[in-house]
Order: structure tokens, then sequence, then C-alpha cells
């Protein structure tokens, strides 16, 4: 279980994280859904201790990350992982090199051949073919490099997947795409899910509860249909313009 | 505040900008010392990983040392070249000998250690600044970090030791090259023989100047890369970052490069 008590996070002047309190059970796929800017990658990187409150706790499996040692945040971070908005793969690295190092290093080392079998189990979860393996980054599409990042955040089977704006910057086909497959991993592999977006749609579809953050707070929480039925304006408002495309397409 | 006490801030600014400016660089550059002083510590204590580090040093060497040597050794052979031109037509009232000393004392003292580095700067300390800056701005930084890997351990410490290590052959060839081109230069452009450059190099060379030349190439080959590290994992803000890294990372790694040649100038005095 993550816990996140009274988190507070000031960036270059600006109070991004204004006392954020939030649980997330484990097998559960929160979805964390506001406008741009409102500190939604910026809890993530919380969460991994990426970034060190300025106030607040945040505990995963109970120990507390800002005040891990280096073998606790090893611990911690064995426990998670973390697919980029940009998908952060390794230039240098071809698709399979990227995706080994989902797993632990020691396992490589000690098991080349199940390691092997393993990466290209992980290429099989995300729907690409073994070819991919061989390839750079600069020669996949934006789509497949969004799913070389998810197959290398399942291969090593953590029990936590945090997505940051898994959708961000693809076209509505492949982030349907992504959509997809990030509902399905989520029932085969079972992790606990936390996905960051603004895109509603996406929101909707992804959670089973979804967190609204807005003004450095968590303004609503909520399973899907709890949140479409609020009548807090701070919801309406973040939901409305979707409303009134629908309006628009009907 | 009034408008009276913003009337006498502004008339006494100067003085208070000036102050605030000194101020403002002395705490930066504290920072960076500091920032910089953790990071050669973890880099130094990365070295108890070696299997960790130790692929990446390989593949570092070969792209740091090797891929450099045509341009250091051209660069070497150019200086080596200027070199005996100018002491050959500058001491003219000397014996001709003496080119073959100033080649050798100017390569070995000054320009195959310097050069070397300052071509390295440009080459290796660039290059490892883009690299790195562009993984910090892409979120590859990070994502060793949430990988489990330790970016000193992977990025750092393979760089530092690779190009410390690799500057020690690359010095010697450039000393090689540069004292050769100064023969060639001699015999072919200037009145002597080549019997008179070898005495002349014979009177300079001793083993303490080669390993002074060597140890000059060890700092400056640590200073480069760790430099270059430390600028590149700082880099922020897009590509435009990324350009600011790479100029900034340039321009340290040269004066530090010269503020190192001034302290370790006393050294050759007590290996001698």
């Amino acid at each position: 279980m993550i816990q996140i008590r009274g988190l507070k996070k000031t960036l270059n002047g600006k109070k991004v994280l204004d006392g954020v309190d939030l649980d997330i059970h484990e097998g559960m796929s929160l979805v964390v859904m506001g406008p741009s800017g409102t500190g939604k990658s910026v809890l993530l990187k919380h969460i991994v201790g990426l970034f060190d409150p300025d106030e607040g706790e945040i505990l995963v499996e109970g120990i507390s990350v800002p005040h891990a040692n280096n073998t606790e945040i090893r611990e911690i971070r064995s426990q998670i992982s973390y697919v980029f908005q940009s998908s952060a793969l390794f230039d240098s690295l071809t698709a399979g090199e990227n995706i080994q190092l989902g797993l632990p290093a020691k396992h490589c080392r000690r098991v080349a051949a199940h390691t092997d079998l393993l990466v290209r189990e992980a290429i099989g979860h995300v729907n690409l073919e073994p070819e991919v393996l061989h390839l750079l980054p600069a020669e996949l599409s934006g789509g497949m490099q969004k799913r070389v990042a998810i197959a290398r955040a399942i291969v090593g089977q953590q029990k936590y997947v945090l997505y940051d704006e898994p959708t961000t910057g693809l076209d509505p086909v492949n982030a349907n795409v992504i959509n997809r497959l990030i509902a399905r991993l989520q029932g085969e592999i079972g992790a606990t899910s936390v996905i960051v977006t603004h895109d509603v749609e996406s929101a909707f579809f992804l959670g089973d509860r979804i967190v609204l953050l807005a003004d450095g707070k968590v303004q609503a929480e909520g399973t899907p249909s709890e949140l479409r039925e609020s009548s807090d304006p701070v919801v309406q408002e973040f939901l409305h313009p979707k409303l009134e495309d629908e309006a628009v397409v009907r | 505040m009034s408008d009276r006490e913003n009337r006498l801030n502004r008339a006494g600014s100067i003085p208070v900008r000036w102050l605030r400016t000194l101020g403002s660089f002395g705490v930066a550059s504290a920072r960076h010392a500091g920032a910089a002083g953790v990071l050669f510590a973890a880099a130094v204590l990365a070295l108890r990983r070696p299997r960790d580090c130790g692929r990446e040093t390989f593949v570092q060497a070969k792209a740091i040392g090797i891929d450099s040597l045509p341009l250091v050794l051209l660069v070497a052979v150019l200086s080596g070249s200027i070199l005996a031109q100018q002491s050959g037509y500058q001491f003219n009232e000397l014996p001709m000998w003496i080119v073959g000393n100033a080649v050798a004392s100017g390569m070995l003292t000054e320009l195959a250690p310097l050069l070397s580095a300052i071509i390295m700067a440009g080459r290796v300390g660039a290059g490892i600044g883009a690299e790195l800056g562009t993984m910090k701005v892409t979120d590859q930084v990070d994502a060793l970090r949430t990988l489990g890997r330790d970016p000193v351990v992977e990025l750092v410490t393979p760089r530092v030791v690779a190009g410390s290590i690799t500057m020690i052959p690359i010095v010697i060839f450039a000393n090689i090259a540069g004292i050769w081109s100064g023969w060639l230069t001699a015999i072919l452009l200037l009145p002597m023989t080549t019997h008179e450059y070898v005495y002349g190099v014979q009177q300079y060379f001793h083993t303490p100047a080669l390993v002074f030349s060597l140890v000059k190439g060890l700092f400056f080959g640590a200073c480069i890369t760790f430099i270059a590290c430390y600028m590149g994992l700082r880099a922020e803000g897009g590509a435009a970052g990324v350009g600011r890294t790479v100029r900034n990372t340039v321009v340290a790694i040269i004066v530090a490069l010269m503020v190192l040649d001034v302290l370790l100038a006393p050294l050759y005095k007590l290996v001698s």
C-alpha cells in the first residue's frame, strides 16, 4: 500500500503540491487527473523518491520514502516501475536492452537465457514483434516507444506500475491502443497502477478510482461514476469541456 | 516601501547591486563546489563496484581515447612543427641544437598535455555534456534511478576513469608526434642536421619531465570528464538547456584546465 500524507512541494517559487493526502490500495487502478501544471507528475516522482517533499510523508509498504536510506530506497524502487511521459528509453541501447534494464541487474548476470525469455514475453505482452527488440529507440514510432517503455516497466513484475501521461503526444488511435493495453495488463499482471493523465476519457476508461488534483490539492476523489455525478463545481468545470464535445457529437 | 525609500534605494543602488552580485556569485560558487564535491566523492566510492561500471568504462575508453587520437596527433604534429620553426627563427644566434631542446621541453611540459586536453575538451567534454544533458532533460537519468541503477556508477565513474586513463597514452603519442614533426621541420626548413636535433632533445629529456607530462595528462583527463559529467547532470530546460550546458561545459573545462595547469606547474620543480 502507498500512503501519502500532507505532501507539500514548492518548485521555482510556485506551490505545486499543497497538502496532498492519498491512499493507494493494492490491486487498484488509480487515476490522478487534473489540468496541466497541477503537480500530477511531481506527485508520482515523490512516490519513487525522485523528489524530496518540503513537508509531508510518503509510505510505500510502510517504508518512509523521504527518510529512506540507500538500501531502503533500492528496496522501494524494486517494487515500483515507472513509465515516463517521454518514454525515457536509452538512445544508445536497443529496445531489447532497454527492456532488459527493467530486470534486476543480479538476475541478468545469473540467468542470461531466462532473461532473454522474459524480455520476449514482455514485448509480446505489449503486442510488438520480437524483431523490434533489435531496433534502437530512434528507429521506433512514438507509439512503439511508449509500448517498449511499458514492456520495460512490466518485465520485472513489480508490485506497482506508475504511468506518467502515457498517451501524451500520441494520435487518438495510438492513445486508444495504449489505454487498452494498460487496461489489459492491469488484468493480466495484477499490479497496482497509478496513472497520471489530463485526458478525461482515458481517466474514466482506466480508473477504478479517480483523484482530481487542482491547485496542489485533492479536489475530489471517487469512483468514475461518483465523479460523473459530483456536484462539485471544480469537478464539473474539469469534466465540462468533454460533456460539451459529446453534445456536439450527438 | 514608500516612494522616498525607493528613491533612496535606487540612489545608493550601484554599490549595493555590486555587493549583491558578488554575494550571489559567492553563494553560487559555494553551491557548485559543494555539489561537485559530493558527486566526486560518489564517483570515487563507485570504484568499489567495478563489476557495475567495468564494461561501460571500456566502451568509454574507446570512444574517448582511440576515437580522439587522430585529431590529437594532427594538432601535436602541427604544434611540434610550429615550435621548431619559431625557435629556429628566434634563437638564430644560439647553437641550432637548441631547437631540439625547445621542442622537447615545450611538448613535454606544456603543449602535449595541454593541447591534447583542449582538443579533448571540445571533442569529449562537449560530447559528454550533450549526451548526459540530453539524458537528463529527457528523463533518462531519472529512469535509471527508478530502475534501481545509480547514475553515478553507470554514467559518471566509467567516463572519469576512462578519461583519466586514456589521457596517458594520448599524451605519450602527442609527445612522440610533436617531437617527430619538430625534427622533420628542423631538417627540412632549418639549417640543421638530425644529429643536432637529437642532441638538443637529449639535452633536455629526462624521465621526470615525461612523468610530469603524463601526470598532467591524468589530471586533465579526470578534470575534463568530471566537469562534463557534472554539467551534463545539471542540465535542464529542453534543447535550449542542452545547448547552454554544452557551451558552459566547454568554457568551464578550459578555465579549469588553465587553473589546473598553473597549480601543477610547481610539481615540475618537485619531480625534477
